[in-house]
């Protein structure tokens, strides 16, 4: 998660036209602290009982654990890009993740 | 020759455990397939936080309608990536 706050800016334009929810099965008070602690710019959503990740199909082999898929919804909401999984340590995936969220400004402002 | 023998030996017995009908047995969770790009994401709601603490109202992908939204998923809190 990191990678992301420390690219949030470039990567999601600070969350002005994209929102960012990272995901998992912690509980939603562990997300809270971690958030506090590690100042993550953006949200963070609690799947407990993975019912979320296993209808986007993002289960890791592990009970009761998320893997590191990722989707990008388009305005439309459909998935417009996925990175299944993400390479979080890869510089590529970054890149790729911009371009695919670049191409999706909202309408009137391409 | 001893090698072949015990080649031998291994396929027969990879080939005879689905024969018996034996489970896997270590606990894995089944895993559903990644949706395909154009799919229609799914709604949710779930409970949500962000730096500042928890949030009174669930966080609902279709409060977003309009916007692009990335959805991360990860392994768990407080580990790399």
């Amino acid at each position: 998660m990191h990678a992301y706050r420390d690219q949030y800016a470039q990567l999601f334009k600070d969350g002005q036209d994209v929102v960012l929810i990272a995901i998992s099965a912690d509980p939603v008070d562990t997300l809270a602290a971690w958030a506090r602690d590690d100042q993550f710019q953006f949200l963070m959503a609690s799947d407990r009982d993975v019912t979320v990740a296993t209808q986007y199909g993002a289960l890791s082999t592990r009970p009761g654990v998320t893997n590191r898929n990722l989707f990008v919804v388009g305005p439309d909401g459909t998935i417009a890009y996925r990175a299944v999984p993400f390479r979080e340590i890869d510089p590529t995936a970054y890149t790729e993740l911009g371009e695919a969220v670049g191409k999706l400004a909202p309408a009137g402002e391409r | 020759m001893h090698g072949t023998m015990s080649a031998l030996a291994l396929a027969g017995t990879l080939l005879a455990a689905p024969a018996l009908g034996q489970n896997p047995p270590a606990p894995t969770q089944q895993q559903t397939p990644p949706l395909d790009v154009g799919a229609v994401a799914p709604d949710f709601a779930l409970p949500g936080a962000t730096r500042h603490g928890v949030l009174r109202e669930p966080v609902r992908l279709s409060d977003y309608k309009g916007k692009t939204v990335v959805l991360a998923f990860f392994f768990r809190a407080r580990t790399r990536g």
